[in-house]
């Protein structure tokens, strides 16, 4: 290649993101930001209702939640009520390669700026709407938490006790879900040849929520078979949680990949002489129907915890690394932030929250070339108003004056 | 119509779980992925069930098949000597290369990244092993349901004061790892199309599940609190709340994040206007549990809401909203008949952007591969078929 590159050192350099949502698509917004495309928060004046959603930092009062999705990210505020904030809206959008929407914080369709105006308005314009049911049908205006779209797309049935109500994923994983495709569908648009430029992409969190069903939805259409939630409970002997000496670890010693890992955990408990090891070398261990009833988890139960409440957590993933089995300690999140293999690899960065500094989780990926990076703490409200309107060719008077009568913030 | 990613091609070493859910997302997208696969050792996910109609065999699984749509697959024995020259003058001809091995497996077959790059330096190359490729765990074993755990996300979701339950799944195989997986691919990809330079990624996938858990990390970095699982209540909220419905194992979701959803639902549930979330708890379960969670629902959401029935995979399959949008596909197969897919979650104007075909068959695309990409003839092919690399 010659000429002078368009891009430098950062993977999106050169692309300019429009983030108009909330706590659906702000994710979204973060993951272009970090690997190098400018992307401006555009609020509504009174700030962005995820501010205000827990948890915050004790002292400031900050929301960390909003906090960490908008890292890196330029903050102007728009009123799409005014005339004079449609008009920096659309300025904006002449600027975009991508415009992001959650319908949480501003109306678009109802100021005359629906995604199809837009589009047609500006052609190359790439507009992502990840709302959760999608644009349209028959839920289309419902109104949804994090914890109604895990369930109204199949996963709060999976999750929860064999014996007890399901339980819902923590950190609001059907929000990210939906800003994860929705980074994806995006970035796909934006990599395609020149002719396909101009996009809607209406992402469903319902839809992506029913991406995390595994093979529910096959087991019920292939053998009639309804998977139910299991916690509490080992899924198939050798497939779940077991309580040890300081926790509890997670072990797959069944159930994977043809059971390929079977014989090694058999020869693990073997050798640090567990009473009736050997027992787990009946043919039977192999046998689908045996391993899934209620003998085979109960035996494999009284065997291995009757070992595990011996060891520590530490001790027994030190013994699943040489006998190589899948278990993994389940850690709390302070025990995470100290995770010598995280710190190893410089995971974890600092950021500024609420005036103090802290660590933040670092980076999803490393990139050799164009590396993952994090520059600037989640802007306050309006930070950048004044160098993106210059930007934009307002004048120092038009955006002071807009100010005062509330268009812009 | 046009698929976004035409013309990208994708080797994918992927296996199992997350690797091959984020290559399907590129197939599905227009990229022609093709799956390297041997009959010597094949993906786990072949023997795993369901199976169509009960029976296994290694082109009958239902689990296997959701994730492997639109690619084409090859037979390729790695462990032939041959195997070498072929993988890489394939990879001459790619964009992108995926794999989700152990750390040291692509190297040791001579497939590293140095050495494919030597070979085709425009190559984004992704590696997505549990822990990533250095550390001192990094050569822990592990699958997405260990991933829940080592990340905190395991012990995180249940209800206080009991064993956590986590999702009953491998959700980081799910959503997080792909999700993450396929843009970083795809942002290299833009990269590597204006510069001519491509690059490794070195994607751990415990880091990509943890990147999603930022907020409750910074909980404790900033104020110290360790947190316990939060059960069904969302914080912030005034209450919220998985309470059981009529009839057998039915439930119900319902939200009130301000006094103003509250209100609403005292009203529907024909309950006093006074009672209060943290007094009143069973009267509230006592009269979800009269109503019927379809209905229920629909009431609650005509009064601005959110609730949800919680849908069981065959209430999923059969959900109006996800049949309007065409989210479950029936896609023909050869061996296993019309089979139900997933879709994928989003739609696009103007490109298509969906599952066109069903999972293919173990090696069903090796002799076109060859022919087509690295142009041998029949008798080459026969001959590296009798060799043992074609197999």
């Amino acid at each position: 290649m010659t000429g002078s590159s368009p891009v430098g050192h950062r993977a999106l350099e050169g692309v300019r993101v429009l983030d108009l949502g909330g706590e659906i698509s702000n994710y979204c917004g973060r993951m272009f930001a970090q690997l190098g495309a400018e992307v401006i928060l555009v609020e509504p004046v009174a700030g962005s209702s995820y501010r205000m959603s827990l948890p915050q930092a004790a002292r400031s009062g900050d929301s960390l939640r909003f906090a960490y999705d908008n890292a890196d990210k330029r903050s102007i505020g728009v009123d799409l009520a005014t005339e004079e904030g449609r008009e920096v809206l659309r300025r904006l959008a002449s600027t975009a390669d991508l415009l992001l929407d959650d319908r949480t914080e501003h109306s678009l369709a109802q100021h005359g700026l629906d995604y199809e105006l837009l589009l047609q308005e500006f052609p190359d314009l790439i507009a992502t709407a990840i709302t959760p049911f999608g644009l349209d049908g028959p839920y289309a205006d419902f109104v949804a938490t994090d914890a109604t779209c895990l369930a109204f797309g199949g996963m709060l049935w999976l999750g929860g006790y064999d014996d007890g109500p399901p339980v819902q994923a923590a950190g609001r994983q059907a929000f990210r879900a939906g800003s994860l495709f929705g980074a994806v569908a995006s970035m796909s648009a934006l990599v395609a040849p020149e002719r396909h430029r101009g996009e809607l992409i209406d992402v469903s969190v319902q839809e992506c929520v029913s991406l995390g069903l595994e093979n529910a939805v096959q087991f019920y259409d292939l053998e009639g078979r309804v998977r139910r939630r299991h916690g509490g409970q080992q899924k198939q002997a050798g497939f779940g949680a077991f309580p040890c000496a300081d926790g509890y670890v997670f072990l797959i010693a069944g159930g994977i990949g043809g059971n390929r890992f079977w014989q090694h955990f058999v020869d693990w408990m073997k050798s640090e002489g567990v009473e009736g090891a050997e027992s787990l070398e009946e043919s039977r261990w192999w046998d689908r129907p045996y391993v899934e009833g209620d003998e085979a988890k109960s035996r494999f139960w009284d065997l291995f915890t009757g070992y595990a409440m011996t060891r520590s957590k530490k001790q027994l993933l030190e013994s699943a690394m040489r006998w190589n089995v899948p278990l993994s300690p389940v850690m709390t999140v302070a025990e995470v932030h100290g995770s010598a293999q995280l710190r190893e690899r410089g995971f974890f960065v600092q950021t500024e929250v609420g005036g103090a500094v802290a660590d933040t989780a670092g980076p999803p990926y490393q990139l050799s070339e164009t590396p993952w990076h994090s520059a600037r703490p989640a802007p306050q409200l309006g930070e950048q108003t004044a160098e993106i309107m210059r930007e934009l060719g307002f004048t120092p008077a038009e955006t002071a004056d807009w100010k005062v009568r509330g268009a812009i913030a | 119509m046009k698929r976004v990613l035409e013309g990208v091609r994708v080797v994918d070493f992927s296996w199992v779980g997350a690797g091959s859910y984020a290559t399907k997302i590129l197939a599905d997208l227009g990229a022609d992925v093709i799956k390297i696969e041997s009959s010597q050792k094949v993906d786990g996910l072949r023997l795993s069930p369901p199976f169509a109609g009960g029976e296994s065999g290694v082109n009958r699984s239902g689990y296997f098949a959701d994730r492997n749509t639109s690619k084409r697959s090859m037979l390729l024995n790695l462990k032939s000597p041959g195997a070498l020259d072929i993988a890489l003058r394939l990879m001459e001809r790619a964009d992108i290369v995926c794999n989700n091995f152990s750390p040291g497996v692509m190297e040791r077959l001579g497939l590293g990244y140095e050495a494919v790059a030597e070979r085709n330096p425009r190559i984004v190359y992704l590696s997505m092993s549990m822990h990533g490729g250095y550390g001192p765990d990094h050569q822990a074993r592990g699958y997405g349901a260990t991933m829940s755990a080592v990340t905190g996300f395991h012990h995180l979701s249940g209800l206080p004061g009991l064993m956590p339950t986590g999702t009953g799944t491998n959700y980081p195989d799910h959503i997080p790892n792909p999700g993450h997986a396929a843009f970083a691919l795809l942002a290299a990809l833009r990269h590597a199309r204006a510069t001519g330079v491509g690059q490794s990624i070195d994607m751990a996938q415990t880091e990509a599940m943890l990147a999603t858990l930022g907020p409750e990390i910074l909980d404790w970095t900033v104020n110290g609190h360790d947190r316990p699982p939060a059960g069904n209540t969302t914080e912030g909220y005034l209450w919220q709340d998985v309470l059981p419905s009529r009839g057998e194992d039915e439930w119900i979701a319902i939200s009130t994040p301000a006094e103003t959803h509250w209100s609403a639902l005292m009203d529907v549930l024909g309950l006093d206007g006074e009672r209060h979330p943290a007094r009143d708890a069973d009267a509230v379960a006592a009269a979800v549990a009269t109503f019927d969670n379809t209905l229920l629902t629909e009431r609650l959401q005509a009064r601005g809401v959110p609730a949800a029935p919680v849908l069981s995979p065959v209430e999923v399959i059969e959900d109006p909203q996800l049949n309007h949008r065409e989210h479950w596909r029936r896609l023909p197969h050869a061996e296993m008949g019309d089979t139900l897919y997933n879709g994928q979650p989003f739609s696009f104007r103007h490109s298509v952007a969906q599952p066109i075909a069903s999972a293919p068959l173990l090696g069903e695309h090796t002799d076109e591969i060859c022919a087509e990409i690295l142009e041998l003839t029949p008798e080459e092919i026969a001959h590296l078929r009798r060799t043992d690399v074609l197999t």
